[in-house]
């Protein structure tokens, strides 16, 4: 119930503030749900498509096993998860999220580095928006030391 | 008084022994403060939701600043202050941008931790919640235990400042190509920090209040530009807000330089996003009248005293998975 009322606020938020919301960013309303792994076994089950956005539930942080360490680990009473996502052409790609979690992009246990950062507009129930260069492949995209249980979350291509 | 000569002296290698043991011990219990220090400070466990810790803000690669103009708080509230660099902090008697009594790095601690001015990692009135998270910890029990043996090991906020306090005392920076240079006698690598350094030590007058070798002569000036611009609707009206004397209005304590390079943007309110821009923003005749010449070779000098062993040392970088 009160993760629907959650997807429910988050959603009506996205909508309402469509004014505000840069034209690429149209991919939000598009919301389902994905739940994130906590191991490797668990990574094909948890996937996102590029330009596809999702409402994903997060798990608690002692029962992370991440692929590689995060440059942000997070307190026990945080929350995080991973997710598989399949990058067809290489590129900058972004990561909008919905919550201020850390976010590493990794492919083959490697995290990419990050070339810009900011914040989403306001009121946009965006919070983080994070651009990466990356290479054609399987990438694991981990999320850490957030706050909450879920987010939404949106990788898409903008060069 | 032979026997009399035999037990004195007896007494006398007692004692000393005694002292021995003491300072071995004080010594082993400050490397395990460190030890516990040194974890605490990359522990997110300290801010009320678990996404915020003390290297959050303090980045090591960015000489202990982080990139930000002013960094939120744990529950998004709005930042007050740009962070600034630890390098060397347990060298300084007044803390912070502005404060002139704190009794020390334990004390500060607790601003972050539970202050609400801004609130940072949001602890204020959930401080018993950090014993109960850390406590359950194996690790966390084992390391308070060998660092607070006197005090059977208690997880509260007293132990953790004083272990954060022995940590951060250990994050010196001497080794900058200056340093270097110095220690050998040699001359700076190139002409624009060599004409920097005179600059830096003679005509610009910026070791007056900069001054070597911490970079700050840990004393507080009015240096504001005319009209100071609120940021975040927060007003900040430096050492007045804390002494509440009306000549500490608008002044602030000299930062140190040391790693500066890695440390933009500037200023108390991070308002100068380049080192030009906040060698410009001092009210001052001699940095006003600088010529952009001038200003080159200062940076030129100032990008010296960036110390690349200490954003890389592993002994401050963030700890081991393993409890050790
Ligand atoms: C939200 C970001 C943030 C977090 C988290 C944070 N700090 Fe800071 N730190 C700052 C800012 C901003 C200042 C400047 C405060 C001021 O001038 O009032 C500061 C100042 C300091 C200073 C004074 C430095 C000096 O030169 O006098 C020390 C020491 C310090 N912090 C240690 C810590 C420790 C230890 C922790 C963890 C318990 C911590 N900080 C967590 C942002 C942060
Ligand atoms: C009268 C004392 C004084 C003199 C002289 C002085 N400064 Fe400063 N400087 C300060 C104070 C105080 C601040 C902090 C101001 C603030 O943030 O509000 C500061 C800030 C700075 C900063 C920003 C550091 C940071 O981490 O934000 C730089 C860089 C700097 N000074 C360089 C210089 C240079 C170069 C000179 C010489 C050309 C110089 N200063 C001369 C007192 C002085």
């Amino acid at each position: 119930m009160k993760k629907l009322l959650v997807i429910g606020v988050l959603v009506g938020s996205l909508f309402a503030q469509e004014a505000v919301l840069p034209l690429e960013l149209d991919a939000w309303k598009a919301l389902s749900y994905v739940g994130a792994a906590k191991s490797v076994d668990e990574l094909s089950t948890a996937t996102l498509k590029v330009a596809k956005a999702s409402y994903v539930g997060l798990i608690s942080t002692p029962k992370m096993k991440y692929v590689i360490r995060p440059m942000n680990e997070g307190g026990t009473v945080s929350y995080g998860g991973m997710f598989e996502v399949q990058i067809n052409e290489s590129g900058i790609y972004r990561v909008v999220l919905g919550n201020a979690s850390w976010i590493d992009m990794t492919k083959d246990g490697k995290p990419a580095q990050s070339i810009a950062h900011s914040e989403g507009p306001k009121n946009s129930g965006i919070r983080k928006m994070v651009d990466y260069k990356l290479e054609s492949g399987m990438y694991v995209l981990q999320l850490s030391a957030g706050a909450d249980n879920s987010s939404a979350i949106l990788v898409m291509k903008i060069k | 008084m032979k026997q009399l000569i035999k037990t004195v002296l007896l007494l006398f290698f007692l004692m000393e022994g005694l002292y021995a043991e003491t300072i071995k011990n004080s010594d082993t219990i400050e490397k395990a403060r460190v030890k516990l220090g040194h974890r605490l400070f990359y522990e997110a466990d300290l801010s009320i939701n678990g996404t915020m810790a003390c290297a959050t803000c303090h980045e090591q690669r960015r000489g202990f600043c982080d990139g930000n103009r002013v960094h939120p708080g744990a529950l998004d509230d709005n930042g007050k202050r740009n962070v600034p660099t630890l390098a060397n902090v347990g060298k300084f008697k007044n803390l912070t941008w502005s404060h002139d009594h704190l009794s020390g790095l334990a004390e500060q601690s607790l601003a972050p931790i539970k202050g609400t001015d801004p609130v940072e990692m949001g602890m204020n009135g959930h401080e018993d919640e950090i014993a109960k998270r850390l406590g359950q910890n194996e690790c966390y029990q084992k390391l308070f235990a060998a660092a607070f043996p006197q005090e059977k090991g208690v997880v509260n906020l007293g132990t953790l400042t004083q272990a954060l306090e022995s940590f951060e005392k250990t994050l010196i920076s001497e080794n900058s190509i200056y340093d270097q240079a110095k220690k050998k006698h040699k001359k700076l690598p190139t002409k624009d920090a060599r004409d920097g350094e005179k600059l830096f030590f003679g005509a610009a007058k910026c070791n007056n209040c900069h001054t070597a070798p911490l970079f700050s002569d840990d004393a507080f000036h009015q240096i504001q530009p005319k009209n100071l611009k609120v940021y975040n609707g927060m007003r900040d009206n430096g050492l007045f807000d804390v002494t509440g004397n009306e000549k500490d209005k608008n002044v602030f304590r000299t930062p140190s330089l040391r790693n500066v390079a890695l440390s933009l943007p500037y200023w108390h309110d991070g308002s100068a996003t380049t080192l030009q821009d906040a060698i410009k923003k001092h009210k001052l005749k001699t940095n006003n009248k600088l010529s952009a010449v001038e200003l080159r070779k200062i940076i030129a000098f100032l990008n010296t005293l960036s110390d690349e062993s200490f954003i890389n040392n592993p002994q401050f970088g963030k700890p081991s998975l393993e409890c050790k």
